[in-house]
């Protein structure tokens, strides 16, 4: 069985954004590209660039907890991966090597 | 100061023949050079207040817009542009010179003018303050600047805004408004004083005719305004004239879609969309007539006295 991807923020990328009224601008350091995102989404990218993790730790941190309530946790999780797959098509975030694999420091 | 209309018919087409005609509009210096005496002519007519600067002056675009040589010359003569010596566009019709020079000079700043972040927007200004259009074409974005600055706003630009990206400010670059089509004679009817160039036919874009800026706009090109109010024109028959709140994230994504440079000038360019949108407040807004989109206008300006 296939241990979960940790996820981490794509080097290079800054996270340079603008909120208003629950609504974001992210300027792509990599691509160039500015994305429209919600405040939630953001909350995402910003665990990952506290350090790189699992779904289900993020659903975790987002204050869900697929341990005390599976089925709620599946949706969530599921809800996740498919954000992260979104994200990680715009260059925004990676899947690193799987758990047990060294975590690379973030950089400064 | 020197001015075009100082110049004389005689020493426009001596200059355009011959050193260039270093013709300064809001921040920029155009050295024009051209045997074209339709050229010389709409030049005179439509840039008549604007300064001259002289020989020798550096210039931050050399254009030249010639015509055809040899056989071509007599059966289907044509206007040539270059820059720098290149060729960037296709030839067009010799009718068509004064357009053609009119977009070559949009394309010469959109291109190259990266000390601003140059967006795709007609902008006027009243009492300091700035309305920044942008819109597609066939929105009514000229068609609305050219009403607004015939009654008593001042043209900044009707198709490229400049934006500075240090304190936000807008820079003038007044310079003939573009309008096309049906808006010809609709702003004929609506402003029957102002001057305008004789309609060419069956290019690109259609009819296209250009209105000459208002002396009161060139003469104070050096004055840059505040931007407060980002306004997304469209014109629909019959609709009445409506503004409606553009959350700021979205007219952010959508000021960087009518921005030429935004990826170019990258986090700068980021920032200064996102300093812009946080300035001013973001519209969009249906019109059906001339009246009433200025009526408008003017109520915005007043809720800001």
């Amino acid at each position: 069985m296939s241990s979960p991807p940790i996820w981490r923020l794509v080097p290079g990328q800054g996270l340079v954004h603008r909120c208003h009224d629950g609504e974001c601008v992210l300027f792509n350091d990599l691509t160039g590209d500015t994305h429209l995102l919600g405040q939630d989404v953001l909350d995402v990218l910003g665990l990952l660039r506290e350090m790189p993790q699992a779904a289900a730790q993020m659903a975790t941190a987002l204050g869900a907890d697929p341990q005390s309530d599976p089925g709620a946790g599946a949706s969530i999780l599921a809800e996740l991966d498919e954000l992260l797959a979104d994200l990680a098509a715009l260059s925004l975030v990676e899947a690193e090597a799987a758990v047990g694999a060294e975590v690379e420091a973030m950089p400064c | 100061m020197l001015t075009l209309a100082s110049l004389g018919p005689r020493e426009l087409r001596a200059r355009l023949r011959g050193p260039g005609l270093r013709l300064q509009t809001g921040p920029f210096v155009t050295c024009v050079h051209s045997p074209l005496a339709s050229l010389a002519d709409s030049l005179g007519a439509m840039y008549a207040e604007y300064p001259v600067l002289e020989e020798g002056t550096l210039a931050d675009f050399h254009v030249r817009l010639s015509g055809s040589t040899g056989l071509r010359r007599l059966l289907r003569p044509q206007v040539h542009f270059h820059y720098d010596g290149m060729a960037p566009f296709q030839p067009l019709p010799l009718g068509q010179a004064f357009p053609m020079f009119e977009w070559a000079m949009n394309w010469c700043v959109s291109s190259q003018a990266h000390s601003w972040l140059v967006i795709h927007a007609a902008v006027v200004e009243k009492g300091g303050l700035a309305a920044i259009l942008p819109a597609p074409p066939g929105s009514g974005k000229s068609t609305l600047c050219a009403a607004l600055v015939n009654r008593g706003w001042r043209l900044l630009s009707d198709e490229l805004t400049l934006v500075r990206p240090g304190d936000g400010r807008v820079d003038p670059l007044p310079r003939p408004v573009s309008l096309k089509n049906a808006s010809i004679g609709i702003i004929r009817d609506y402003a029957p004083a102002a001057a305008f160039t004789r309609p060419v036919a069956d290019t690109v874009k259609g009819t296209v005719a250009h209105m000459r800026a208002s002396s009161e706009s060139v003469a104070r090109a050096g004055e840059a305004a505040a931007p407060a109010w980002i306004v997304f024109p469209k014109w629909q028959a019959g609709a009445p004239a409506a503004l409606t709140p553009v959350p700021q994230a979205r007219a952010h994504i959508r000021l960087a879609e009518n921005a030429f440079n935004y990826s170019l000038l990258g986090e700068a360019g980021f920032h200064a969309v996102g300093r812009l949108v946080e300035t001013a407040r973001t519209f969009d807004f249906t019109y059906g007539v001339l009246d009433d989109a200025i009526a408008v206008f003017e109520q915005l300006l007043a809720e800001r006295a």
